[in-house]
Formats: structure tokens, C-alpha cells, sequence
């Protein structure tokens, strides 16, 4: 222990600039969370810009400075060459190790831990009871911030070395992410994410201790290789599709829900613009049979189109972000299709399957609650306001994470918020609902503030004037509930003789942005 | 008696380059061995296996009886090593150099420390960036003798110095030089002569010669003989002697095995009888030159075959 105290006062010594600078830009990250909470005044446009520019920058700046102050005091004592004067004096490799993690302890993570607990404080919550949270919140940082810092410093001699490391690592994420988006199914790969997530972490681990250890540096840069390598290979190499069906199994009952097509516009004149690509396609179903009481969240959605000639495209499966409810009658599945496929088969009739990777939820805890005036609790979220701001939110801080799993639903009829003179209210039995949902059920979500903010969307199109209406009003009756899961399943769709040109979404000519269904 | 150092078939390779060509060294406890050779012979090399800084591809070595692949952490409180090429915290200023070390080590020698500090007039209140290098080297010794180190361990201390300096450090070591083994490499056999007990001579990854400097100086003799005509030269001469060139009626040659009966009879053997012979004992930097040129001699023969 010793040991450890010495090595860490000279860091301290040593490092105290670098570490100060690093405490006032998470004291000003502070400062700009508690306020971005509030919207006391509305602020004018460059105002607003310039403001969210240097929160912006600030969340930035609060990560970089502390990855150049571990990274600082891992190389005081640096693992990489053999000129190091402390190699060859008294240093135990454990307590080395230990007096830098206390480092990072003390003036990254207590710091971190004291403004959480006063923005946990300051938001109205009692930091004690999030405790447990709090601490989880400092292992994501360690694991997920401080730990691949840490592997990279560790074989590198230079804060030179380490941005072009960096810059080599951000070159191959890029390459990647590029790479990801051409494997067919690939963006629909949780289970992947997860096991590249788990070596990544073993890897930087036995880097960290490898160099402490040995400082064989040669070894642990051919283990950053390997690295590499492996998440490339579980990337190309991995069987997408064999995946969904496991993780989906075909149902055997019924299925939740019945999807029929519904019929497109007229078919479009003459090719697409040479600018475009591919064409936009966007099918209209039907939809019905979903029980009452239960909702079906679609996770994968995959086209296969079968044409004359033994035509076929097959793009593989995508994540859609879907969620159909009782009362929906129809929904849209819009996918990209090549334009080179798409102008041969616009005007024939082709097959169309459509499967769907689904989860069934069925709706539990359900519960009243009437909006109050003013900021109030929201149980089982955390303090709300429907005031400032955008008045067709609920704006919520809440502690730590967003809710697993909270629906939050309103007949828009029964609104309290004024109309415009001359407008309609909402057709009796128009719901607006909002549903937040998450994977995890981790005690916290990875960042430096715990005070996550929830905005829950509830509004709807006044009939009249068709514009957007705020439903969310003091005094405004909500329905919580909290689904949960009941089944993952597949199903499909078979569609015969559609013409896809009867389908596509044609571009906006001025400007280039949005799309309009052509009629 | 015990080895403080002891090496055997070290091998270390570079890619290509082998810098180290199977090395046996022994270095007895107590003695100042002074571990000589050119530039580029593998003194460094050697001696950073030694310290564990870096690994050997072959053979083994041994430190105060201990694996130096095992060398690590605590093994050091009882090593000393100072190099030229040593990285220290130059941030640090002498005085917080000399105090981050001590709690290091529990043999730690607070008067010491201060003799050595007034004996080299290191300025304490200076960062050791600002310092001379001959400055740092002090200061650097300071660090590595403060503590009675049983194993002193030298990687080319006096390069560049100028020779009060050098004086400084050398006379530094001496007054500590009864309580350790003191290990030191040089390019410059001048600059170790005067104090070295033992003297290792290393060439081209190759320990040429390695042994007691007293033995070493009376085994080396420069031969004159003179003879009434030119004496003809035989093809085969002894294995010992090295060097040997003529002019007239006079031969010159380094015997490096010399006796004095063994080497008179040789004499006899090869040119018969001689008008006169005259034996001259030689300096250690004769006698490293002389080395140094056979060497080459024989490497060029070697690449001219």
C-alpha cells in the first residue's frame, strides 16, 4: 500500500494541471446539464444554437480531458521501450497498476461520483437511494471509457502515439460500420454486438495486464491485431439470418396479428432520376387481430421479391422499429430497392413476402394518473413537467435510466389543452400513446450525468386544421402500464401479383429532401 | 567464490542482426569488471538482458544467483544501474528525484545520500531536465548508490564527459566500491584501466577474452627479436602470437599467452637461434587494439575465403 500511496502522490504532483482542467470542464458540464433541464426562457435562435454548441462541446471536451489525464499518468511510468528508468528500480507491477487505477479513481471517478450525487440532488431526487445506480454508473465508465484508454496507453510511449492509434482504431470503426452496412441482415445482430462487446473487453483487459505484467509490448499489439481481426471475422462470418430464425422461432398458433396489402397509387411515368440510386418503396397493409390488452413490438422485417424469370432480391433483414396496437388498422413496411431492380420489375406483377421477427407484449400494471399543474412525480419515471418548452410533451428527468418498459397512453378527446377557436377537438376514441422501451434492465445507463430526460410525445392532428395539437394539458388523463414480453415469433406475408411501381414513394423535386406518395 | 553475474550461450537476435552470439561471462562477487568492446558490440544489449529490460532469443543468464528473466520489482532494491541512454523523470528536480526514491528502498542511506550529493555538488534545487548531462549522471548515481547496492551495474557511465567529471563519478564509485559488485561498460578501455580488477572484451556479439586485468597485462608482451639477417618466416606461426610483421633483421609480435621459458622455447622452435629478444609488458590499450585489429584481420579473412 505503500507503495501505491507514493507512485500516486507523485502523479499527483506531477498531474494536478491536467487534472484540474479536467474537474472545471465536468464542474461547467454540470452547470450546463442543470440548466438544459429548464425551459425558463425561451432563448433567440442564434441564443439557442450558441448554447447547445458549447454544451455540445463541453460533453466533449469532459471525456478528452480525461483520457489525456489517464493516459498522462499511465506513461510517467511508460510500458513501452527499454530506456525506463523505473524498470529497473523497486516497482511492483501490481502496485503500479493499483496507484494508477487509484488515480483514475480519485480524479475521475470520485469527481464524477460528487457532481452525480449533486445533480441527483438538484433534480429532486434522493442520491441515496440511487446508490447502487451510481456505482454501476462508474463501472460503464471504467469498462466501457477508461478501460480501452487505458489498453491503448498502455502500448503506446506518447500522447503522438496514442492520437494515431486512435485515428488507426476510428479508420477501422469506420471501415466497419461501412462493411456492417453492405452484410445483409447485419444491422439486425444484438447477439453479435454483444459477443464483439465481450472479447473487446477481454482483450483490452489482458492487454492492460500483459503490459503491467511483462511489458511485452510486441505480444499485446499483435493481441490489438487479433483483435481486429476477430471482430471482423464474427462480423462477415456470422449467420445472420440462422440467427433470427432461432431467436424467432415460426409461430405455431395463430398469428398475433393479420397483415393484408392494401391497394397502391397508379403507376409512375418514366425512369428515376439518375441521381437517385435506389427507389423508395412503401407498402400499406391492414392490419387487424391484435388482441385487446397486448401490443406486438416488429424487431425484424425482411422483403423478399420473387419476380418472372426467376428474378429474385433478397436484401436480408432490417430493424423497422414497429409498434402496432389494438386499435391500429394499418401500418407501412417502406424499404430501398435498387434502381436497376426496380426498373425491371415496376410494372409486373411480382411475389412479395414479407416476415416478420415480432415480440407480443401484453400490457400489465395498468394505472390511472391525471397530469397536475406544475412539475409532479410520474410514478415509475420520475419528475415531469408539461410546461416550457414543447407544450405536447411530458418533459421528465428521470434518475439514472429510462423505464424498461412504459406505455403511456390518452384518449385525445378527452384533452384538456385549449383549441383555437374555429378547430374540432379529437374524434372521440383517438389515442395517442407513447411507448419507451428498452433492451436491459441494467440500474443505470452509461454517461456522466445520471438525470436522463423523457419526453413523451403525446399530440394528434386537429381534424379541422390539420395541424399538430398538444393532448398533454394540466389536468389531462393518462393510462400507465408496463408491458412485458410474453413472446418473440416469426410470421409472414405472402403478396402476389404487386406491382411495385404502384408503390413508390416518388423524391421531392425542390430540394431534394422528403418524399411524397405519387398518386 | 560466488558470481555476481554469470552468463551462458546468451544469444539475442534483432530480425537479422545477431547481437549476441552465444555470450559466457562470469563476473565474480567483489570485483569491478570492466566490460569493454566497440561501439555496436552488444555491451548494451548484454547488459539489458542482464537487468531484464529486454528478453534473450537463447542461452541464460544470472543475476545475484537469480534467473534474469526473473528480475523484477523487489529483486531491484539490491541492484544499482545507471545508464547514458537512461530515461529519468526530468520533470523532477534532484531533491525530489533523490525523495521519490528513498521509501523505495529500506536500505536507503540518508547520510550517504548527503555525502554523495556535496561529493558531486548536485544542486538539489534544480529540475533534472536543466542539468548538464554530466549532471544527470551524478544524480543518477547518487540514486543508484544511495541505497548499498550489492550489484552495480554501469551501461557506458562516462560517455561523453568531460574528465573532471569523470574523475568525479569514478572516484564516486571507488570509495563505494567495497560493498558491491561493480559492473561497468565502456568503449574506452582508457577510462576503465585505471580501476577495473576484471576486464571482459566484447566483440561483435563475441566474448573475446575475459579475466583478472593483472593476469591479462603480464599474459601480453610485445616481442622484438633481432637476427643477424632476415629471418625467413614460417607459414605456420603459434596460435598466441598475434601481429607479427618484420623489417630486416627485426620481428615484432604480441605474445597474449606469455611465459617466460614457454615463450623463449617457442621462439627457438620457429626461428632457431636470435641475435637478441626483448619482451615489453603493455598497456591495457595496447593490448585492446591489438585484439581489435586481429579481429578484423580475422574477419576479413574470413570474408575474403
Amino acid at each position: 500500500m505503500r507503495q501505491i500511496l507514493h507512485v500516486f502522490r507523485k502523479d499527483v504532483r506531477r498531474y494536478w494541471r491536467e487534472a484540474a482542467v479536467s474537474m472545471a470542464l465536468l464542474f461547467v458540464h454540470g452547470w450546463n446539464e442543470v440548466h438544459s433541464w429548464y425551459h425558463e426562457k425561451p432563448l433567440e435562435i442564434w441564443g439557442f444554437f450558441a448554447s447547445r454548441f458549447l454544451s455540445g462541446l463541453v460533453i466533449a471536451l469532459v471525456p478528452i480531458a480525461w483520457a489525456f489525464l489517464f493516459v498522462r499518468v499511465i506513461h510517467a511510468e511508460p510500458l513501452v521501450g527499454d530506456r525506463q528508468f523505473w524498470v529497473t528500480r523497486p516497482y511492483e507491477w501490481k502496485k503500479l497498476l493499483a496507484a494508477k487505477l487509484l488515480y483514475a479513481l480519485v480524479f475521475i471517478n470520485i469527481p464524477m461520483l460528487v457532481l452525480q450525487v449533486y445533480l441527483l440532488a438538484k433534480a429532486g431526487f434522493n442520491p441515496l437511494t440511487y446508490a447502487f445506480g451510481l456505482v454501476w454508473m462508474q463501472g460503464l465508465i471504467a469498462v466501457s471509457f477508461l478501460l480501452p484508454v487505458a489498453a491503448v496507453a498502455v502500448v503506446t510511449s506518447s500522447v503522438i502515439q496514442v492520437l494515431l492509434t486512435t485515428l488507426v482504431i476510428a479508420v477501422y470503426l469506420i471501415g466497419m460500420a461501412v462493411l456492417s452496412s453492405q452484410i445483409p441482415s447485419s444491422s439486425f445482430s444484438f447477439w453479435v454486438d454483444g459477443l464483439q462487446a465481450d472479447i473487446f473487453i477481454g482483450a483490452a483487459l489482458a492487454i492492460v495486464f500483459l503490459q503491467y505484467a511483462r511489458r511485452d509490448t510486441l505480444k499485446s499489439r499483435w493481441l490489438i491485431g487479433g483483435l481486429g481481426v476477430a471482430i471482423f471475422l464474427i462480423l462477415v462470418a456470422t449467420p445472420y439470418r440462422t440467427l433470427v430464425e432461432h431467436e424467432y422461432p415460426r409461430t405455431e398458433a395463430a398469428s398475433p396479428m393479420q397483415l393484408t396489402l392494401l391497394p397502391g397509387g397508379a403507376s409512375g411515368e418514366g425512369p428515376l432520376p439518375s441521381r437517385e440510386n435506389d427507389a423508395e418503396i412503401q407498402l400499406p397493409l391492414s392490419l387487424s387481430g391484435i388482441a385487446p390488452g397486448t401490443m406486438v413490438q416488429v424487431k425484424g422485417v425482411l422483403v423478399e421479391i420473387e419476380g418472372p424469370d426467376g428474378l429474385r432480391w433478397d436484401p436480408g433483414w432490417n430493424s423497422p422499429g414497429l409498434f402496432l396496437f389494438p386499435d391500429a388498422k394499418a401500418t407501412q413496411i417502406a424499404f430501398k430497392l435498387p434502381k436497376r431492380m426496380f426498373e425491371r420489375i415496376r410494372d409486373l406483377p411480382v411475389r412479395i413476402r414479407l416476415s416478420f421477427a415480432f415480440t407480443l407484449f401484453r400490457d400489465t400494471n395498468q394505472r390511472a394518473f391525471v397530469v397536475p399543474a406544475g412539475e409532479f412525480a410520474m410514478p415509475g419515471v420520475g419528475l415531469c413537467t408539461t410546461e416550457g418548452g414543447y407544450r405536447q410533451t411530458i418533459h421528465c428527468r428521470v434518475p439514472l435510466r429510462r423505464p424498461t418498459s412504459l406505455l403511456v397512453s390518452a384518449d385525445m378527446s378527452a384533452s384538456t389543452c385549449p383549441i383555437a377557436k374555429g378547430d374540432l377537438p379529437a374524434d372521440p376514441g383517438q389515442m395517442a400513446r407513447n411507448w419507451t422501451s428498452s433492451g436491459d434492465s441494467d440500474p443505470a445507463e452509461l454517461g456522466i450525468s445520471p438525470i436522463q430526460t423523457v419526453d413523451f410525445y403525446l399530440n394528434y392532428s386537429n381534424p379541422s386544421s390539420q395541424q399538430i395539437q398538444p393532448g398533454i394539458c394540466p389536468a389531462s388523463s393518462l393510462v400507465l402500464s408496463n408491458p412485458k414480453a410474453v413472446a418473440s415469433n416469426r410470421t409472414a406475408v405472402e403478396l402476389d401479383g404487386v406491382r411495385v411501381g404502384d408503390y413508390q414513394l416518388k423524391p421531392v423535386e425542390i430540394g431534394g429532401y422528403g418524399f411524397a406518395i405519387r398518386h | 567464490m560466488n558470481n555476481a553475474i554469470r552468463t551462458e550461450n546468451l544469444v539475442k537476435r534483432f530480425r537479422k542482426v545477431e547481437a549476441l552470439s552465444g555470450l559466457d561471462l562470469t563476473v565474480p562477487e567483489g570485483s569491478i569488471y570492466a566490460f569493454v568492446g566497440p561501439n555496436g558490440a552488444g555491451k548494451t544489449t548484454a547488459i539489458k538482458i542482464l537487468m531484464n529490460i529486454v528478453g534473450a532469443t537463447r542461452g541464460r543468464a544470472e543475476v545475484l544467483g537469480l534467473d534474469s528473466m526473473q528480475l523484477a520489482g523487489r529483486h531491484f532494491a539490491s541492484i544499482g544501474y545507471v545508464s547514458e541512454n537512461q530515461e529519468l523523470p526530468e520533470w523532477m528536480r534532484v531533491d525530489a528525484f533523490l525523495a521519490y526514491l528513498r521509501p523505495f528502498y529500506l536500505t536507503w542511506d540518508r547520510t550517504l545520500e548527503n555525502d554523495l550529493v556535496s561529493q558531486f555538488d548536485l544542486p538539489l534545487d534544480r529540475k533534472l531536465k536543466d542539468l548538464s548531462r554530466g549532471m544527470r549522471m551524478k544524480a543518477a548515481l547518487a540514486g543508484a548508490l544511495a541505497f548499498h547496492p550489492k550489484l552495480m551495474v554501469l551501461d557506458e557511465p562516462f560517455t561523453g564527459l568531460d574528465p573532471l567529471v569523470r574523475d568525479e563519478l569514478i572516484q564516486g564509485l571507488l570509495e563505494r566500491a567495497e560493498e558491491s559488485t561493480i559492473f561497468i561498460s565502456s568503449h574506452d578501455l582508457a577510462e576503465v584501466e585505471s580501476f577495473a580488477s576484471h576486464v571482459g572484451y566484447l566483440e561483435r556479439g563475441q566474448l573475446r577474452f575475459s579475466e583478472e586485468l593483472t593476469t591479462l597485462v603480464d599474459r601480453f608482451r610485445e616481442v622484438e627479436l633481432t637476427f643477424d639477417s632476415p629471418p625467413a618466416l614460417p607459414a605456420r606461426l603459434p596460435d598466441t602470437w598475434m601481429q607479427l610483421n618484420s623489417s630486416a633483421a627485426v620481428v615484432r609480435f604480441v605474445e597474449s599467452r606469455f611465459d617466460a621459458e614457454k615463450t623463449a622455447t617457442e621462439i627457438l622452435r620457429v626461428f632457431g637461434e636470435t641475435r637478441g629478444s626483448a619482451f615489453a609488458p603493455m598497456t591495457l590499450r595496447s593490448i585492446f587494439l591489438t585484439m581489435a585489429k586481429d579481429g578484423t584481420k580475422l574477419r576479413a579473412g574470413r570474408s575474403d575465403s
